[in-house]
């Protein structure tokens, strides 16, 4: 077993883990944070996507041992004081999900990429975006949900 | 008045949805809870000789083994053939053999690890067409005496679902024709994906007998049938329990995690037992669509009149029938397409093989024969060198045309949708080469499906004395926004504002009886009950506050939770009821809806049960890009026009159509199973590819209303047809850009370059 | 899910005690860096370390630099880094788009350069445009570091010349002769082109001052057990004007030298289709980049 300190949405957590432990395990098991989702657990579908230290990564693929002492930033951190931020909002206007169970891997990685390109064009968006799987196929709609963020038609 | 239906609503389960506290299957987490693993078949048929747990019992953490013999229960909707986990014999690589509970689910997998079987390898059946050969090995040999519905099979032969239909005399109907052409299609399998992979957690009383199930099912009582079935338990010993499910599109449907949840709670001594399927054991042991060979000759007049149609259909169940024989039923009947033909002649069979169990899949059987119906079209379409959207509108069908079983449809839409679409896409006009290498086509398809009838929902609607309204109605929201819509209907039929209305979770234990929610069925069966039970609470309010307030019942209105008086309010839902104080006053009604009965099914028997309630339509018209050299496709735009009866909510049926060409899309081009000797080997994300973002073209969702007299606000059903017309537009696009024509899902680049080259070898010849 | 089986854990800070740890555990020991491909290997089971050494507590080992006549790119920077370093894009223009198409973003930005190499995949996107690029990999052992060609470095499928214990600390990427021009073109199962290559081409030309192929380097991805070079359409080129012909002629030469497998991804003959078309359009790129007078 280790210790580990992560600060998680802004809260220092400590927490003891088998070294076999993902990051994924921690959050959903461990610090019941089951916003974040397994779909795939290779790193292909982007619903377990997480800020560690303000970079988008699928959690299933890291190492808990390896994000000790680091920032993590999951779908439960987006509102504060049970006010929803900008992209959570434009998501519910446009109707950018249906079953939801990609959303929250989503939501994070459009926060990585709008932070990173405040003006994304169409391009960027999809290529941005393109490690999140929604099998509803909500894309149309989550284009949709980044001309309301970036101002601009896609 | 209505203010709620018609309007774009935002979804009624956003919040919880963007903020990560939505509640799914894979969310439940109870105390004392041990975790499952399942050890799996590696073989497609074989005798299994001996089964050794020792070490395996031995494992740290292992509280529970369980073994088919131990658990000696079959269940199975249409036939009564499927273990809970392999009794003596396994049928498909991946089925289940033993299950494992332990304290943590890493124990659990380490100690299947640990588990000896033995097996006899028997001859399997690897292929439809291999298991109609006379001396095929038998998948089920005792089919015969296998609890099951009334359709017919064919003993000792792997034929588990035999199906005909005649109508007119199709030879006359041949003969009669100027062209007769003949073709064969192939539908592959398709995982349904949703991302939510399959989970179950279920829990055993021993001092009552009775289980409790946490499932992510899009029909519980459906599932509850089969598990008190299986188990001769009744009822109210098994209680399921459903949160958000993540995703089903047809897949969620049968008992895959929660066979084996509920093998291992039985012996858990208490404790809830969790079942997780990895996104391997989901993909390549889970069930996929059904794969389909249709053979279908059509026969059609020089100006465009089709005048017979004959098919012979082959349906792959794999090991177990699952849902597959109403699919190979209802969904064979809709390959004549949504044309008037005269003269009709169906075959249908399906077959057993030792090859992962197949099911029903976003369209109940009409994504196979749509395939077929729709490409066949273009093909006679251009040997008649008509145009391919004028021959569909000479023969679709209008408001009023009989059906294939002579019932008298009603709210078509089609036309419209032809004529939208076409228009939509630009038809006819095509930058036919951008560049050297780049070639640009438009193609279109159409399609038809009926809705599971008769079938019935109920539904208690339940207002408290602070005027909160509670509806009670087993329809998971699966994702299609049934939440919403049905919150909506609900607003509008008692008469109170949308945030005033709930749609708890459903609990067989207290939620009414429903039907699936599936079959696109929802909108129309549950609304329709809503609407009925709505309408008969607001009455109940009204004649407490006329009884109240001292007013004549007929001048008072529920209006925006408000008890109205000539445009005056005077009092509010909650004001009245509340005003009860501690004596209390809460209002209730119920409601049963069923479409048995209706004028709008009669048709002459035998063939009456083919009526449908309403009837779907769509049209996809796709505009895409083929690069010449290496055969990547590009779809670029599509135009997607569907039938909805009436938009309770436009933004949520825009949801399901970009959905659903989004789908059609990934099914048509990318995903495909891999493998061999019955081995699916791609099962992987990384091998088994979904469309992503940057695979999005221009969607432009097109609703068309057409009038349903019996429809609840004139809604029908719109999930299913989405994804239905996309394959056959883009293979048709595909024609168009560069004159190949394949025939055999999915269209891969690889496909899609030697079909160039061979058509250029033809050319150059 | 999938759970991880048990394994030790070192996290060491400098490189001597990494080397030591990992040629004490043998057949049984992985260096992990960005890990997705190891966690993935360990999750299915491909893989079964008993020990796991975490390379990223070492510093020194991340980041782009200029070094004498090149770049120095340590082995645990990023392949998202090396798509967006000027000292990449500027002159090895290969290796640059090779990683803006490995994979998804946040993939790019857990995945590291020295695990792809160390990986050995036959469909590495960033070996054939490191060869491309003539780059040395420094790898660091008991018998301390040595240089070694990237080129010369895989021997099969996930198999390298690394003995137990040897690490790779940085690759030294040389700087591009004028007139230089490269490209990479990959196609896997979706037209979007991130998912893993059916067919990866990398290609470099340097011309000379009248617009002749001076020397040419072509590299395939997943058509052979390591990343391959196709020596004889590379001479196909040498000394000869890059007329439309013979880059053509280069492209058939490439498809008829490579021998590639019939796989899960494509068959054996689509994958000697797209070589010819791939390698023609890369070396076209390689040519107008080189034409265009920017070092690329």
């Amino acid at each position: 077993m280790i210790e580990l300190l992560l600060t998680v949405n802004g809260t220092p957590r400590t927490i003891e883990v088998e070294v076999r432990t993902t990051l994924l395990e921690v959050l959903r098991e461990g610090l019941l944070l089951t916003g974040t989702k397994e779909a795939c657990g290779v790193g292909e579908c982007g619903s377990c996507m997480i800020l560690l230290d303000g970079e988008p990564m699928p959690s299933c693929l890291v190492l808990a041992a390896d994000a000790d002492r680091c920032n993590v930033e999951t779908v439960e951190g987006l509102a504060s004081d049970g006010v929803l931020d900008e992209i959570q909002r434009a998501f519910v206007d446009t109707g950018a999900f249906q079953c939801g169970f990609c959303t929250p891997g989503m939501l994070v990685a459009a926060k990585a990429l709008l932070r990173d390109h405040p003006d994304a064009t169409p391009g960027e968006i999809k290529q941005g975006l393109s490690g999140v799987l929604c099998r509803c196929g909500s894309y149309t709609k989550i284009m949709k949900a980044f001309e309301v963020l970036t101002g601009r038609k896609t | 008045m209505t203010t709620h239906v018609g309007r774009r609503v935002p979804r009624v389960d956003a919040r919880e949805k963007v903020t990560g506290t939505a509640v799914y299957g894979v969310d439940v987490r109870l105390p004392g809870m041990l975790h499952g693993a399942t050890l799996r078949s590696p073989y497609p048929h074989a005798r299994i000789i001996s089964i050794d747990t020792k070490a395996a019992a031995a494992a740290p953490g292992v509280e529970v083994i369980v073994t088919g013999r131990g658990f000696p229960f079959i269940f199975g909707s249409a036939i009564k053939d499927q273990p809970f986990l392999a009794i003596d014999r396994v049928r498909y690589v991946g089925e289940p053999v033993v299950a494992i509970a332990a304290r943590t689910e890493a124990q659990a997998q380490e100690a299947v690890d640990l588990l000896k079987v033995e097996y006899e390898v028997l001859p399997a059946v690897l292929d439809p067409l291999q298991a109609l050969e006379v001396d095929a090995p038998l998948v089920h040999p005792d089919m015969h005496t296998y609890d099951r519905g009334p359709h017919e099979i064919v003993p000792n032969t792997n034929i588990n679902t035999l199906w005909t239909f005649e109508r007119g005399d199709v030879q006359a109907g041949f003969a009669a024709a100027d062209l007769v052409v003949e073709d064969e299609f192939t539908a592959h399998a398709l995982s349904h994906a949703a991302l939510e992979p399959h989970v179950a957690v279920a829990r055993y009383e021993a001092a009552t007998g009775a289980y409790t199930v946490w499932v992510s099912t899009d029909r519980p009582f459906q599932l509850r049938g089969e598990l008190t079935a299986a188990l001769g338990i009744p009822s109210d010993k098994m209680r399921l329990i459903v949160a958000n499910v993540g995703g089903s599109f047809g897949g969620k449907n049968t008992l895959i995690a929660e066979s084996i949840a509920v093998a291992l709670a039985r012996y858990a001594g208490g404790a809830p037992v969790r079942v997780e399927f990895s996104r391997e054991d989901d993909l390549v042991a889970t069930q996929t669509r059904v794969p389909a060979i249709m053979k279908i000759k059509t026969g059609v007049t020089n100006d465009g009149i089709l005048t017979a149609r004959s098919a012979d259909i082959l349906w792959d169940s794999g090991a177990y029938t699952s849902n597959t024989v109403g699919v190979a039923i209802r969904g064979s009947s809709t390959i004549f397409g949504p044309y008037r033909i005269p003269d009709l002649a169906l075959v249908a069979r399906q077959v057993y093989t030792n090859r992962a169990i197949t099911g029903s899949y976003r369209g109940y059987g009409t994504t196979q024969v749509t395939w077929a119906c729709e490409s066949q079209m273009d093909m006679i379409a251009a040997r008649l060198e008509i145009d391919p959207v004028a021959f569909r509108i000479r023969n679709a069908y209008e408001e009023g045309d009989s059906y294939i079983n002579e019932q008298i449809m009603h709210g078509v839409g089609l036309r419209e949708s032809l004529e939208r679409t076409s228009d939509e896409i630009g038809w006819g006009d095509v930058d036919r080469r951008p560049a050297p290498h780049l070639r640009r086509g438009k193609g279109i398809a159409t399609m038809i499906k009926p809705t599971a009838t008769p079938t019935s929902s109920n539904c208690v609607i339940k207002v408290e004395d602070d005027g909160r309204v509670s509806v009670l109605v087993a329809a998971p929201e699966i994702g299609s926004g049934q939440a919403t819509v049905l919150a909506q209907m609900a607003a509008d039929a008692v008469g109170v504002p949308i945030e005033s209305v709930v749609i708890p979770p459903t609990d067989t234990a207290f939620s009414p009886f429903n039907g699936p929610v599936a079959s696109s069925r929802t909108t129309y069966h549950v609304g329709n009950a809503i609407r009925m039970a709505g309408g008969d609470v607001r009455e109940k309010i009204l004649a407490t506050a006329a009884e109240v307030l001292g007013f004549e019942p007929e001048i008072l209105e529920l209006v925006d939770g408000k008890i109205v008086v000539e445009g005056e309010s005077v009092t509010t839902v909650a004001g009245l009821l509340g005003g009860f104080g501690f004596e209390g006053h809460s209002v209730t009604a119920e409601a049963r809806f069923t479409t048995r009965g209706s004028p709008l099914l009669k048709a002459p028997p035998p063939y009456d049960w083919m009526s449908s309630i309403f009837w779907m339509f769509a049209t996809h018209a796709v505009e895409l890009e083929v690069d010449t050299e290496t055969g990547v496709v590009r779809i670029i735009k599509v135009a997607a026009a569907q039938d909805v009866g009436r938009a309770i909510n436009p933004m949520t049926c825009e949801q399901q159509i970009e959905g659903g060409v989004v789908m059609g899309i990934s099914n048509a081009l990318f995903e495909e199973f891999k493998g061999s000797g019955g081995r699916i080997e791609n099962g992987s994300f990384a091998e088994y590819k979904l469309a992503a973002m940057p695979d999005l073209p221009e969607i432009i969702p097109i609703i068309v209303e057409s009038d349903h007299s019996e429809a609840p606000f004139g809604a029908k059903g719109v999930g299913e047809p989405a994804a239905a017309a996309t394959p056959p537009a883009i293979a048709n696009a595909l024609y168009d850009a560069v004159g190949i024509r394949i025939t055999d899902l999915p269209l891969t680049a690889e496909k899609v370059l030697e079909a160039i080259a061979e058509a250029a070898a033809r050319d150059g010849e | 899910m999938k759970r991880l089986r048990e394994f030790a854990y070192f996290e060491p800070a400098d490189l001597d005690d990494a080397v030591e740890i990992l040629s004490g555990a043998g057949q049984g020991g992985r260096a992990l860096a960005g890990g997705t491909d190891l966690v993935v290997d360990m999750k299915t089971g491909r893989m079964r370390p008993t020990t796991v050494v975490n390379l990223k507590r070492i510093p020194g080992l991340e980041g782009v630099q200029p070094a004498d006549g090149g770049s120095r790119i340590g082995a645990l920077t990023k392949v998202a880094a090396i798509e967006s370093s000027s000292l990449v894009r500027d002159g090895h223009r290969a290796l640059a788009k090779a990683a803006g198409v490995l994979a998804s973003p946040p993939v790019r930005g857990m995945a590291t350069l020295g695990g792809n190499i160390g990986r050995a995949s036959p469909a590495s996107d960033l070996a054939p445009p490191l060869i491309v690029h003539r780059a040395v990999a420094t790898i660091e052992s008991r018998n301390g570091p040595r240089d070694e060609p990237v080129e010369g470095l895989f021997t099969g499928p996930g198999a390298t010349t690394l003995a137990t214990g040897d690490i790779i600390t940085s690759i030294f990427l040389p700087d591009s002769p004028p007139r230089f021009g490269s490209a990479h073109l990959k196609i896997g199962t979706r037209g979007s082109g991130t998912d893993i290559a059916m067919v990866g081409v990398s290609a470099g030309v340097i011309l000379d001052a009248a617009g002749g192929i001076v020397d040419a380097r072509i590299v395939l991805a997943s058509v052979a057990p390591t990343p391959m070079r196709a020596l004889k359409a590379e001479q196909v080129l040498a000394g000869l004007a890059p007329s439309d012909e013979v880059l053509e002629a280069a492209a058939e030469t490439a498809a008829g030298e490579c021998q590639p497998i019939t796989d899960l991804r494509a068959s054996a003959s689509h994958r000697v289709a797209l070589v010819r078309v791939l390698t023609r359009r890369a070396l076209i790129e390689a040519v107008d980049t080189a034409r265009s007078g920017e070092a690329a």
